[in-house]
């Protein structure tokens, strides 16, 4: 089945909007940190797929929920499908967060709606742990209710401080390892490239364990463009290699990143 | 069904459907979609001598009816293109008809790579030299553009190969057709137009090129009316086969590419919206042809009523 059906289209806040498609094979399949490449446009040629991460699904109802917000053609044409109509859906692509194991302390670091690609590895998570979500500022706060509902943790930090702490959200990281002596730290995260390579260079300098996802603007989806390539570190003269984030990842453990330059 | 064969010199493909290189991979990707060997020519991403990094990201923007690419050629180099599972072997365990593409960053480069192919071709079908590419500094562009240097190329690889050549002519010169003939003349068995137009996007927010390398090669639906041109110019120009390319997204464009001149075509941008383009492809010309009761495929090519 290629088609999705639209059940709900809806702006939930600011320029946020969630979108539910029926298409009960990739509810199935789809795990955390997976993407769905959707075809917005009927007429193929006139725009590539857009690339949004699988915020939820439901296998009983055969549900895929993407949040996303309108920052261009793209989402602003999603925007404005309505209920009924269907779009063109490639899933469940890329490679997935790991399983939170039992006698691991998870803590997800989001930034933006970065906070939509980690909810499925919180739900399922055996263990509740901490969410840390960063924003510039209040019209950006989103999905934190979500994992409040799960019962995790959740801190928020904002560049102008209008919601909790002002500041970064990698700031935040040192109190959650204080108020939970002991544990054994799982790092999850999404968001902007600064902050996961910002993250990366935190868990790596503690020796941290985490997995962060990472991407670049995508083309095919599948591997076969090479636009999306992240640098990851490899055993060559310079250190580091192109990998397609669309593949190989979008999911690297940090130990995986290059942080060189 | 109509006979969908087609003759390109001593090379011979069930049909005329190959995909350009660089938006196939090396054939893997799209194999868990459909049976790569049903196409007429799988042509693979660019080879050359060492493995290539390609360019910084971003490396692709969209445009109207198109998009504007600076990938840089990245590539496994050819040992590892020959001998890793997940390139020629694996072309060869599928049975995939299939053409490389090479490049090189000196003219000695490119006879090395072709001498490499040419050594272990079991399953090589032909080779396309890239002397087109406008995203590398070196090799690609400086070679496709100066016709002498365009023709040494070209003679260093059939000096190099017995297998059939196809040179990959740009589109970014005064006269394709020129470019052509000096293939042809060095030796190239066929060719294939266009490889992508150069282009460049703005953010005007930022004033920021969209793409890193700055400027990048222009391809999709937009393109289609130029490369069929160019088609139709080259078929006037040569008599040796011609691979059509540029913009095709459906089966429609694929004819039209055909009555224009080209012998076979080949799917570009198309499979990074529709990984089963190729395949809709090939069954829509088949449909062509039966419903126009054309029996054999090789009737409609070159066939354009003036």
């Amino acid at each position: 089945m290629k088609f999705g059906t639209i059940l709900k289209n809806e702006n939930f806040k600011s320029d946020y909007y969630e979108i539910v498609f029926y298409h009960p094979e990739i509810a199935a399949a789809a795990r955390a940190g997976q993407f769905v490449h959707v075809q917005i446009d009927e007429i193929s040629s006139r725009m590539l797929r857009r690339p949004f991460s699988i915020h939820d699904t439901d296998i009983e109802k055969g549900t895929v929920t993407v949040v996303y917000k309108v920052v261009g053609d793209g989402t602003k044409r999603l925007s404005g499908k309505k209920v009924g109509e269907c779009c063109d859906l490639l899933s469940a692509l890329g490679n997935s967060y790991s399983d939170v194991a039992p006698d691991e302390y998870p803590i997800i670091i989001d930034g933006g709606y970065g906070a939509a690609a980690t909810y499925i590895l919180a739900k399922n998570s055996p263990v509740k742990g901490s969410f840390l979500f960063g924003a510039r500022g209040e019209r950006d706060v989103i999905l934190t209710e979500k994992y409040q509902a799960l019962n995790w943790d959740v801190k928020i930090a904002t560049n102008d401080g209008s919601v909790g702490h002002q500041g970064l959200v990698t700031d935040l990281i040192a109190k959650v390892i204080e108020e939970n002596p002991g544990k054994k730290f799982k790092f999850f995260a999404c968001g902007p490239h600064p902050m996961l390579i910002a993250l990366t260079k935190i868990l790596m300098q503690q020796n941290l364990d985490g997995e962060i996802s990472l991407d670049h603007v995508m083309c095919c989806g599948i591997g076969a463009c090479f636009a999306c390539v992240v640098k990851v570190n490899a055993d060559n003269e310079q250190k580091w290699r192109y990998a397609r984030s669309c593949s190989e990842g979008p999911v690297f453990n940090v130990k995986e990143v290059y942080i060189g330059d | 069904m109509a006979d969908l064969t087609v003759k390109l010199g001593n090379l011979i493909l069930k049909n005329p459907v190959m995909t350009a290189s660089g938006t196939f991979g090396y054939g893997m990707e799209y194999h868990n979609f459909f049976d790569i060997s049903r196409l007429g020519a799988v042509v693979v991403k660019g080879i050359r001598m060492e493995v290539s990094d390609g360019n910084p990201t971003p490396r692709v923007a969209e445009v109207t009816g198109g998009m504007i690419n600076a990938i840089g050629l990245q590539g496994p180099g050819v040992d590892k293109f020959l001998h890793d599972e997940h390139y020629m072997p694996f072309l060869r365990k599928v049975g995939a008809t299939t053409i490389v593409n090479i490049w090189g960053k000196s003219l000695e480069e490119y006879g090395e790579v072709a001498a490499a192919m040419d050594s272990e071709s079991d399953g090589i079908s032909a080779l396309e030299i890239n002397i087109s590419c406008p995203n590398v500094k070196e090799g690609g562009a400086a070679f496709g553009t100066d016709i002498k240097l365009a023709q040494s190329v070209v003679a260093m690889v059939r000096k190099n190969t017995k297998l059939p050549i196809i040179t990959k002519l740009s589109p970014n010169v005064t006269n394709i057709g020129d470019f052509a003939c000096a293939a042809v003349d060095a030796g190239s068995d066929m060719v294939s137009l266009i490889n992508t137009l150069g282009a460049m996007a703005i953010d005007i927010e930022t004033r920021r090129p969209k793409i890193a390398n700055v400027c990048g090669g222009l391809s999709g639906a937009c393109v289609k009316p130029v490369a069929i041109k160019m088609v139709y110019d080259v078929a006037k120009r040569v008599k040796v086969p011609i691979i059509g390319m540029g913009g095709i997204m459906n089966a429609a464009d694929a004819i039209e590419f055909l009555i224009a001149g080209a012998s076979a075509i080949a799917v570009g941008t198309a499979n990074f919206i529709n990984p089963m383009a190729t395949i809709e492809i090939i069954d829509g010309i088949n449909e062509y042809l039966d419903r126009h009761n054309i029996k054999s495929v090789s009737e409609i090519i070159n066939s354009v009523r003036l």
